[in-house]
C-alpha cells in the first residue's frame, strides 16, 4: 500500500514538472500554428545555463531565472518576428517542423561544442534530502520543481485571463482576423506569445536541471512525451495541456510498477494513439484544434 | 547480412585464385612479404567521430603509445610496428568495409580491434573470413562470444559476466546468516550493463539470496522515481545497477531521496567516472564498483607501461588505453611464439599458429595474465572497487587490495 502511495505522490510530482515542460509547446502552437520541436532543446538550454550559473558562481540555480526568463523572452519574440513569421500562412505548421527541427540541432550542436558531451548534474546541498509525509518520502528538489510548475503556470493563467496582453493573445488564438479587425496588432503579439511560450522553456529547464543529469542530445528524450501531452490535452489548450500532463504522469508512475519501466513508458503514445482515434481534437482543444 | 557474407566469400575466392595466379603476389616487390626487414603494419579502424568519439580516441592514444614503446625497445621480431589507423565514424558497415580495405588494399600484416561490441562484431567477422587473427580491446557483451568466431580473443581480464566475480565469491564467504537475504536489480536495456547485473545475479540465486526487484529500464529513461520506489519498498540488502552513467547518478539520487539504504550497491560504470563524486553530492561512502584496470597494478609490465604512458602524455593511462595496450601485448606475444607475422594472404599457416598459440597458452599483461576459453572470452575476473573517504580504492581481491572492504555499507 505504502508502495502505491509512494508512486502517486511521485506522479504527481513528475505531472506537475510535464504539465510547465509542455505549456510552452501548447502555447506555440495556440499562437501561431507552429510545431515547436525545438522546445526540449530549450529545455536542456535553460538547464546547462543553470548548471552553468551554479558552478561558475556558487549560488543557488534558481537565480539564474533571473538572467534566463527575459533572455528566452526576448529570443523568442525574436525568432517569432525574424524567422518563423516569414514561413508562408498556408504551409506554416508543416514548415515550421523543419525550422524548428533545424533550431534544435544547433542549439544540441553547440552545446556539445562549448560544454563537450559529459552528462552534468548540479551539486545541490539539498539534492538527496526529503520529507517525510506519512510514510511518503516527498524529494526537495521534486518538490521545488513541483512548486515553480504550479506558480509558473498560475502566473501564466493569470495573464491570459486577467491583463491586456493576454485577451489581445487569446483573441489572437480565437480569430486572427476579428482581433486585427478590432485593431489587435496580431504579429507583434504572436511575437509575445512566442516570448511566453519560451520563458516557460527557461523556468522548466531550471526545474528540471534540479533533479536530472542532463547532456546535449537530453531534448530528443523529451520532445516525444510532450508532444503527445499536447495532442492529448487538445493542441493550443494549457489547461487542456496540464491536465493531460497530469494524468499521464500519474499513469506512467503507478503503471511502472506492474507493467516495468519500458511498458510504463508507452502510456504517452498509447494516449496519443487513442485520442486520435476517439477525439482527433483533444480532449480540451474543442473548436479551436478542429479547424487546424 | 547474408548477401553482404556472400559477396565477401566470392571475393575472398577470387583474390585467393588471384595469388594463385600470381596476379597479386608477385608484383610488390618493396612491401616485403614473409619475415623480411620492413616495418610490421597492423591495421585498426577506430571510432574517431561519432558516437563513440570519446572511448574511440582512448583506444587510439593506447595503441599509438604501445607502438611507440615497441619501436624503442626494438620492435617486434626486429621490425618496427606501424600502424594503419582508420575512422569509421562509429559506424558498423564502415567497419566492415575498413578491414576489407585494410587487409586487401593496404596489404596489412595483422589486424586488431576497435571500440564497443557493436563495431568488434562486423570487424571480427572479416578477420574471421579472410583467417586472421583477431585481438580486440573494447567487446565485453556476452552475447559477441555466440557468434562462433575461433579468431577472436578479448584483451581485458573478463567479459561482461564475470565482472562481479570477486564480489560474488566475497559474499559467498560471509557466514550464512550476514549474508544479504534479498537482493534488488535495476538495469539499462543494453547488453554490457544487464550482463553485469545479471552476472551477478544468478550467483546470488544460486546462494539463494532472494531476488525482489528485478527492473529493465531502456537507455532514453529520464525519470527515475518509480524505480526507486519499487526499490525502497522492497528494501533489498543489496541493491545492483547494470548502470552506464547518468542513469546509475540519477537512480542513486532517487533512492537517497526516498530514504532507501541497502547494506550493500554496486553499480557498474558510473563510480569510476570522474563526474561521479560532484553529481552525486558526494555521498560517494561504500558505493561498489567493478573494474578492469587501475594503474596503480603492481603487474611488472604495467609498471613500465604506467610510467611510458604518463611520461608522453602528463597523466596515467585510463581503461581504454590499458586495453589497447593489452591487445598490443596479446598480439606481440602471439607473433613472437609463431615467428612470423604475415598477412593471411601472403601465409594462411601464421595466422592460424597464432589463433592456435592463443589458445593454448597465457601471456603476461598489464591487466595481469590472461587466457581464453575457445570462443575467446578471458578466464580472469574484473576488480572491485569501493568508494571509501572520498577515494575509490580497489578491495577485491584481497591479494590486490589497496583498503579493507567496507561492510556494511554506511547511509548515503
Amino acid at each position: 500500500m505504502s508502495l502505491f502511495f509512494q508512486s502517486l505522490v511521485l506522479g504527481v510530482l513528475l505531472g506537475g514538472l510535464y504539465a510547465l515542460l509542455a505549456a510552452g509547446l501548447t502555447l506555440y502552437f495556440g499562437v501561431m500554428r507552429v510545431v515547436m520541436i525545438a522546445h526540449a532543446a530549450f529545455l536542456v538550454l535553460a538547464g546547462y545555463l543553470a548548471w552553468f550559473f551554479a558552478t561558475e558562481t556558487g549560488l543557488d540555480p534558481m537565480l539564474s531565472l533571473v538572467v534566463t526568463v527575459p533572455l528566452f523572452f526576448a529570443v523568442g519574440f525574436g525568432m517569432q518576428r525574424l524567422l518563423l513569421s516569414r514561413l508562408r500562412p498556408s504551409t506554416m505548421t508543416m514548415m515550421s517542423v523543419l525550422l524548428t527541427f533545424a533550431i534544435a540541432l544547433l542549439i544540441e550542436g553547440l552545446l556539445g561544442y562549448t560544454w563537450s558531451g559529459t552528462q552534468r548534474r548540479i551539486r545541490l546541498p539539498y539534492g538527496g534530502s526529503s520529507i517525510d509525509l506519512f510514510g511518503v518520502h516527498i524529494a526537495a528538489v521534486k518538490l521545488i520543481a513541483f512548486g515553480l510548475a504550479a506558480v509558473s503556470l498560475l502566473a501564466l493563467y493569470l495573464v491570459l485571463t486577467r491583463t491586456k496582453l493576454g485577451q489581445a493573445l487569446r483573441a489572437t488564438i480565437q480569430h486572427p482576423e476579428a482581433a486585427r479587425l478590432l485593431g489587435i496588432n496580431t504579429d507583434r503579439i504572436a511575437g509575445y506569445g512566442f516570448g511566453i511560450g519560451l520563458a516557460t522553456a527557461a523556468v522548466g529547464g531550471t526545474a528540471l536541471s534540479l533533479d536530472a543529469t542532463i547532456y546535449p542530445s537530453l531534448h530528443w528524450h523529451w520532445i516525444g512525451p510532450l508532444m503527445a501531452i499536447i495532442v492529448v490535452g487538445g493542441l493550443g489548450s494549457i489547461p487542456g495541456a496540464a491536465i493531460a500532463a497530469m494524468v499521464l504522469g500519474i499513469s506512467q508512475s503507478l503503471l511502472q510498477v506492474p507493467l516495468g519501466t519500458t511498458w510504463a513508458q508507452t502510456v504517452f503514445y498509447l494516449a496519443l494513439f487513442a485520442t486520435l482515434m476517439v477525439r482527433p481534437q483533444g480532449f480540451f482543444g474543442g473548436r479551436l484544434a478542429q479547424r487546424f | 547480412m547474408k548477401v553482404r557474407t556472400g559477396l565477401r566469400a566470392t571475393s575472398l575466392a577470387l583474390v585467393g585464385s588471384l595469388a594463385l595466379t600470381g596476379c597479386i603476389g608477385g608484383s610488390d616487390d618493396d612491401d616485403g612479404e614473409g619475415g623480411s626487414d620492413g616495418p610490421i603494419t597492423i591495421g585498426i579502424s577506430l571510432p574517431l567521430t561519432g558516437d563513440f568519439s570519446e572511448p574511440g580516441k582512448g583506444i587510439q592514444r593506447g595503441y599509438e603509445a604501445w607502438a611507440e614503446y615497441m619501436n624503442e625497445n626494438g620492435g617486434l621480431l626486429g621490425r618496427d610496428v606501424e600502424l594503419e589507423i582508420l575512422d569509421n565514424q562509429s559506424n558498423a558497415d564502415r567497419t566492415a568495409t575498413d578491414y576489407e580495405r585494410l587487409i586487401n588494399q593496404d596489404e596489412v600484416d595483422l589486424v586488431v580491434g576497435p571500440f564497443s561490441t557493436l563495431l568488434v562484431v562486423p570487424a571480427a567477422q572479416v578477420a574471421q573470413d579472410y583467417g586472421f587473427l583477431f585481438v580486440e580491446p573494447a567487446g565485453a557483451a556476452p552475447e559477441l562470444f555466440e557468434e562462433g568466431f575461433d579468431n577472436l580473443f578479448y584483451a581485458a581480464p573478463a567479459v561482461a559476466n564475470d565482472h562481479y566475480n570477486h564480489l560474488a565469491d566475497y559474499i559467498e564467504a560471509m557466514p550464512e546468516d550476514e549474508r544479504p537475504q534479498t537482493a534488488a536489480y535495476a538495469a539499462m536495456d543494453d547488453p554490457f550493463a544487464q550482463g553485469t547485473a545479471y552476472g551477478l545475479k544468478e550467483r546470488l540465486e544460486e546462494m539463494g539470496v532472494e531476488t525482489v526487484v528485478d527492473e529493465v529500464y531502456p537507455p532514453n529513461t529520464t525519470d527515475f522515481g518509480g524505480i526507486a520506489a519499487q526499490i525502497a519498498d522492497s528494501d533489498a540488502d543489496i541493491l545492483v545497477g547494470g548502470s552506464q552513467y547518468q542513469d546509475g547518478v540519477n537512480l542513486i539520487l532517487a533512492l537517497q531521496q526516498l530514504d532507501y539504504q541497502p547494506d550493500m550497491a554496486a553499480f557498474s560504470t558510473a563510480p569510476t567516472q570522474p563526474e561521479f563524486e560532484r553529481a552525486i553530492g558526494g555521498e560517494t561512502e561504500g558505493i561498489l564498483a567493478p573494474t578492469g584496470y587501475t594503474p596503480e597494478a603492481q603487474y611488472p609490465s604495467n609498471l613500465e607501461f604506467v610510467e611510458f604512458y604518463t611520461d608522453k602524455h602528463g597523466n596515467p593511462p585510463g581503461e581504454d588505453e590499458a586495453n589497447a595496450w593489452t591487445t598490443g601485448q596479446v598480439v606481440a606475444a602471439a607473433v613472437e611464439a609463431a615467428g612470423c607475422a604475415d598477412s593471411a594472404l601472403v601465409d594462411p599457416d601464421c595466422q592460424q599458429e597464432m589463433i592456435d598459440w592463443l589458445h593454448e597458452n597465457e601471456v603476461e599483461t598489464v591487466v595481469g595474465p590472461l587466457s581464453w576459453d575457445e570462443a575467446g572470452r578471458p578466464q580472469a575476473a574484473h576488480m572491485i572497487q569501493q568508494w571509501i573517504g572520498g577515494e575509490i580504492k580497489i578491495v577485491l581481491p584481497e591479494e590486490l587490495a589497496e583498503a579493507d572492504i567496507i561492510h556494511p555499507k554506511p547511509a548515503w
